[in-house]
């Protein structure tokens, strides 16, 4: 049989690229945002919250586009699951740029000199590093329809939330000193955004589950915590 | 005439005919109207509980030709289901089998049953014709009888009533069929004009009136928007999301999106190859065929991956 709608399908596939070719630049955000807490470099800092303009204009012409297609090709099926779950990465992506651009704000809160904690930055930057394995995670899972692995990203995203409770806890104990206090309130706003953007990647993942199965379940609900946790 | 077997009227054995003759023997032999008490009186009838319509292992044969095999399908009542599949799958032969008009095309032949609920329509004793009025069919090419007035055109099928029924009565039933074909307003100064000076769309509505005056259980469509223009297109399918208020519907279509829109379950026919017969791969809500249908072959025909 010959194929039919051939451009339909590769422009469906171009998309799909593209939408996802957003998480490598939230990747590299995220990179450069780490280094910029590690090394309180502001100017790393100002260039990553300018960048954010091109994450967020990814996510402008890709919407456009697929919004496009629902008037014009009337999807169905697959086809009509893969762009609503397209619709709904991208908005994660957008999120998770702008998480990034939170962080490289509040780096000059914290002065050129800042007393900073060690091991609060070594916690901040393992955060860091698991949460981008994370988004690697949930691309491969996207791009391969595989609903394990998009189901595994529940537990390693646990692992961030744990280490974001550490941080509570070692600011908490930081001290009396003002300078400090103030140090460690901007690193907890930092850990929190990392949290979230390992948050969205677990919700690329239930997109996958969905574009798979047809059907929408939230892998883990913060209103329903898992008793066996 | 009443009573009176289909192959009487006709005299030599049938050949397939042309729509419009095929058309005009369905409505000419039609039977006793059942008396319109069973139905609410008056103008806008309010819903009623319609009849279901059971294929029980059904094959159909042009002479030796399998054309259709093994078909096992609910027609749910008070509800319009589409039957999709690409050209030659047999959803046109198994729609003409439901009210018995595929056995008009010389050698062809049923094998299983087709229930009304729970009656066979091939059952023993059956007449056909009586069968035909029960479960009417509107065809893709409207076919009004072109000389015969408005009027005339929605009564053809009472006028055959071994009874002689009343003007008023007759009146009754025009107007309340006219009406409820979406009609009425646009012909209602005009009933003594012949059918064949309305638009397409009109007249196909004109054939709906027609099938409805009878008071039948069920509506086949065979492709019934195909020959008409967008808007006309989509006045029928509201009209039929009226219609299978008081019927249960059965709609065989091209478009995939009409199925979409108008239908509430969709059965998907399909061939393997040609010279096979075609077969039923799939029915259910047609919200879970055109969003995650159950077999690849359904998933592949709705997004257009074959034709």
């Amino acid at each position: 049989m010959p194929e039919i709608r051939v451009e339909y399908q590769e422009e469906l596939q171009a998309l799909e690229a593209s939408a996802l070719g957003g998480l490598d630049l939230v990747t590299s955000a995220l990179t450069r945002t780490l280094e910029a807490v590690e090394h309180q470099d502001i100017e790393l800092a100002q260039i990553v919250v300018a960048d954010d303009d091109r994450i967020d204009g990814r996510y402008l012409e890709v919407h456009q586009a697929l919004i496009t297609l629902l008037a014009t090709q009337s999807p169905v099926a697959t086809d009509l699951r893969l762009i609503s779950a397209l619709l709904h990465v991208l908005k994660n992506i957008e999120r998770m740029g702008d998480q990034c651009v939170n962080i490289c704000k509040v780096i000059p809160m914290s002065g050129h000199e800042p007393p900073a904690d060690a091991e609060m930055v070594k916690l901040i930057l393992a955060m860091g590093a698991h949460t981008k394995s994370l988004i690697s995670q949930a691309k491969h899972a996207f791009e391969e329809r595989n609903v394990e692995m998009a189901r595994d990203l529940v537990a390693r995203d646990d692992v961030v939330d744990e280490l974001n409770r550490d941080c509570f806890r070692l600011a908490l104990a930081i001290g009396d000193d003002a300078d400090k206090r103030e140090w460690a309130m901007t690193m907890l706003l930092t850990a929190r955004a990392i949290e979230r953007i390992g948050d969205n990647a677990v919700d690329i993942g239930e997109q996958v589950a969905f574009v798979v199965t047809g059907l929408f379940r939230e892998f883990e609900d913060a209103s329903h915590p898992d008793p066996h946790a | 005439m009443e009573g009176r077997k289909l192959k009487d009227m006709l005299g030599s054995e049938s050949k397939p005919g042309t729509e419009a003759e095929e058309g005009r023997n369905t409505m000419s032999q039609a039977g006793p109207v059942t008396e319109t008490s069973s139905r609410p009186e008056g103008v806008g009838a309010p819903a009623r509980p319609a009849k279901t319509l059971e294929a029980k292992e059904v094959n159909l044969y042009y002479g030796d030709f399998h054309a259709v095999e093994n078909v096992n399908m609910t027609i749910e009542p008070n509800k319009v289901t589409a039957l999709i599949g690409s050209s030659g799958c047999g959803k046109t032969t198994f729609l003409r089998s439901l009210n018995r008009m595929h056995e008009l095309t010389r050698g062809a032949t049923v094998k299983g049953s087709i229930q009304l609920d729970g009656e066979d329509v091939y059952g023993g004793g059956v007449d056909p014709v009586a069968v035909r009025r029960l479960i009417g069919m509107v065809f893709q090419q409207p076919n009004p009888f072109p000389t015969m007035s408005i009027y005339d055109n929605v009564a053809a099928g009472l006028n055959f009533n071994a009874g002689k029924i009343k003007k008023s009565a007759k009146d009754e039933i025009v107007e309340r069929s006219l009406r409820g074909a979406h009609l009425w307003d646009e012909v209602k100064d005009r009933l003594g004009r012949p059918g064949s000076g309305l638009s397409g769309g009109q007249q196909q509505r004109l054939c709906i009136a027609r099938a409805t005056a009878v008071s039948p259980e069920v509506l086949l469509m065979d492709e019934p928007c195909s020959a008409l223009d967008p808007v006309a297109t989509l006045a029928i399918e509201d009209l039929i999301g009226e219609l299978k208020k008081e019927y249960t519907i059965a709609i065989v279509t091209h478009n995939m999106q009409q199925a979409a829109r108008a239908s509430d379950n969709t059965a998907f026919f399909n061939l393997d190859e040609s010279g096979k017969p075609g077969h039923l791969v799939e029915i259910g809500p047609t919200d879970e065929i055109f969003t995650k249908p159950k077999k690849k072959e359904t998933e592949d025909y709705v997004s257009g991956r074959f034709g």
